[in-house]
């Protein structure tokens, strides 16, 4: 058998050595994003476009000097000015839209200048949000305490003359603020705070009861039961958002905005992760399985989404203050060769087949080594 | 020395940088001292060329000091297959190269040109580079991917396992509420006989592969398509000539039923550099 270069297949093989090996040179001199080298996953992202690699969360902390390097040399899709109007801030940030079930935080440029704010995505030119600096008529930053990703994301909320209160995210919000502050003080307009804050999806405030705190809040697929006629059910996959209050576990459906599915937190016996196929038109992903008591006996419901891991997390600890048992028999793949093992012994001695060890593991042994 | 007449020593490249703020993009290092232009082979059509230190000296291209970027597949897969050219170019004429990564750029740092900065590199990290330089010197690097059938392991697992013959006898004689339980048992048994074959293989194979080359890592595994699944990949590095010893084993592999072999290279030894 012959080693070969030329087929499909050595691209592949080819793209892995080339985008993820190869001499690395740790220095400042080097072209990096936000100190992060481009290496590995971090290249990828990075060939994949500054905005993929924002939006995944690569670059907590943007680098302005960059940024500032790239905009000098591509200088395309910038925002039109009128006469005489002056940018005093461009930086990268998003605006958090929502009409009727579709919500999402769209993500450009924010200008202000002397007379507007204005988000303006470049890639295609169009104005995501816009609005004249007389027209605010209160600022505050909020904080979000009660999701995963984002428990240190802070957004500017602005209330304008209309009644609307407008979210708005940069990586410095507070440097957002400074620069819309100036621009009001220069046109001799009051700045006030907001006092009432909104609720950051509409729906928590209304299903809320009384002295009850929502502690985790996130995104989460929920496959639901529908009757069908002439056959029993069927399993459907539902997009939604998940709720940890300090009494329940509840998942809140997007689009019919009611709670649809609830159980208090002490009758949650267990939870338990697992790759599995989500029906026939998706593909295979991790799925949550959250085992109650009712009193018909146990049920299980199902969730999945990207926070996974964390409300697996959060839920064990909550079982785990209530003295319920775990499941200590959770089995994982192999991160390196795939091979399926309980969690614990991949954790605690690494994988028999391939010599996988977990970094920790790693970082132990030396430890111990050397006294 | 008056200040002025060092300020007129710098190269006028060098000036140059400065003014534009430029930055070198890095293809590899190569076990050469020659200043020398190898022509617009590099991405996007650039023009090549070495930045020498002693003994040793940097491939690269002048480019802005940004990463190259784009949502296009086509357009990184065409970068990625130029740079690896460059890598070829330089590994034919030097013999021994050490590759970089996609994407490395020096950039101008407080008020260091690139060029420089590129210097400084190699002589700051000459040992280091020089004696990987010497562990690769002659060698290649070859990528060994095993994949397998897992319904045709499983049928054959089936035929030689006395504990699934068992359970297969027993259900026969069961009603078929029961069967249905031996079913689950007997794909149960299946799945555990696959996975300590795997074990197996994944042992087998290493010890026989690892006989014919110098170094060795074990690489991820990747999706198979539908009836295949990869078991094994692996970077080995060995010298160029060598590898027909290690094709007959691969050859002895890929004959078995149900696996099938990939074997690719020879390439820059990029797994074998890197820290």
């Amino acid at each position: 058998m012959e080693p070969t270069r030329d087929t499909h297949y050595t691209l592949v093989d080819l793209l892995d050595r080339v985008l993820d090996k190869g001499v690395v040179l740790y220095a400042d001199v080097i072209v990096s994003v936000a100190g992060i080298p481009l290496i590995g996953v971090n290249l990828r992202a990075a060939l994949a476009g500054m905005e993929t690699m924002l939006s995944y969360g690569v670059m907590q902390e943007w680098d302005q000097r960059i940024r500032a390097e790239r905009s000098e040399i591509g200088k395309q899709g910038e925002l039109p000015l009128a006469a005489g109007e002056q940018v005093k801030l461009r930086v990268y940030g998003s605006h958090y839209y929502s009409e009727g079930i579709y919500n999402a935080w769209r993500l450009g440029y924010f200008y202000v200048t002397d007379r507007r704010v204005v988000l303006y995505q470049t890639a295609f030119n169009g104005t995501l949000f816009e609005t004249p600096l007389e027209a605010i008529t209160g600022l505050a930053i909020q904080r979000d305490n009660h999701s995963f990703s984002d428990s240190q994301r802070e957004n500017l909320c602005l209330s304008l003359s209309n009644g609307n209160i407008v979210l708005l995210h940069a990586l410095d919000v507070h440097k957002l603020r400074e620069a819309i502050e100036d621009g009001m003080n220069a046109l001799g307009l009051a700045t006030r705070e907001i006092q009432a804050l909104p609720v950051l999806d509409q729906g928590t405030a209304r299903f809320l009861g009384k002295d009850e705190e929502v502690i985790y809040r996130g995104k989460m697929w929920h496959m639901m039961e529908l009757p069908v006629p002439g056959a029993t059910t069927t399993d459907t996959w539902r997009a939604g958002h998940l709720y940890i209050t300090n009494s329940r576990l509840c998942w809140w459906y997007d689009f019919d905005e009611k709670v649809l599915f609830e159980v208090p937190l002490e009758a949650i016996t267990a939870v338990a992760a697992e790759t599995r196929q989500l029906g026939p038109m998706l593909k295979k992903d991790r799925v949550l399985d959250v085992i109650y008591e009712t009193e018909q006996g146990k049920r299980v419901a199902c969730f999945s989404g990207d926070e996974l891991p964390q409300w697996e997390k959060a839920l064990k600890e909550i079982i785990a203050q209530q003295g319920a048992v775990t499941n200590e028999e959770d089995v994982e793949t192999c991160p390196r060769c795939g091979k399926e093992a309980p969690v614990r012994e991949l954790l605690e001695r690494g994988c028999g087949r391939c010599g996988w060890v977990s970094p920790r593991l790693k970082k132990q042994v030396p430890e111990i080594a050397s006294g | 020395m008056p200040q002025d007449d060092k300020a007129q020593l710098a190269s006028m490249d060098e000036v140059e940088t400065l003014i534009t703020g430029q930055g070198r993009y890095l293809y590899c290092v190569a076990n050469s001292g020659e200043r020398v232009s190898l022509g617009p082979i590099g991405i996007d059509g650039s023009n090549v060329y070495t930045i020498p230190y002693q003994n040793i000296c940097a491939v690269v291209h002048k480019c802005p000091a940004e990463p190259y970027q784009s949502t296009e597949r086509e357009m990184v897969n065409s970068w990625v297959l130029a740079h690896q050219k460059v890598v070829d170019e330089a590994w034919e004429r030097w013999g021994t190269v050490l590759p970089l990564g996609f994407d490395t750029i020096v950039m101008d740092k407080d008020g260091v040109g690139p060029e420089k900065n590129v210097r400084n590199w190699l002589r700051n990290d000459y040992d280091n580079l020089k004696s990987k330089l010497e562990k690769v010197r002659g060698k290649a690097e070859y990528g060994i991917q095993i994949f397998w059938e897992p319904h045709v392991i499983a049928q054959s697992l089936a035929k030689t396992s006395p504990e699934i013959s068992e359970l297969e006898e027993e259900m026969k004689s069961k009603s078929r509420g029961v069967a249905y339980l031996y079913k689950q048992k007997l794909e149960n048994a299946l799945k555990r006989e696959v996975e300590a074959k795997a074990d197996q293989c994944f042992r087998d194979f290493y010890e026989r592969i690892r006989r014919h080359i110098d170094n060795i890592v074990v690489e991820k595994t990747k999706p198979g398509d539908q009836n295949t699944q990869m078991i094994m990949n692996l970077s080995c590095l060995l010298a160029r000539d060598k590898t027909a010893e290690l094709g007959e084993e691969l050859e002895k592999i890929n004959s078995m039923e149900g696996f099938s072999v990939r074997f690719t290279g020879p390439w820059p030894p990029y797994s074998f550099v890197g820290t």
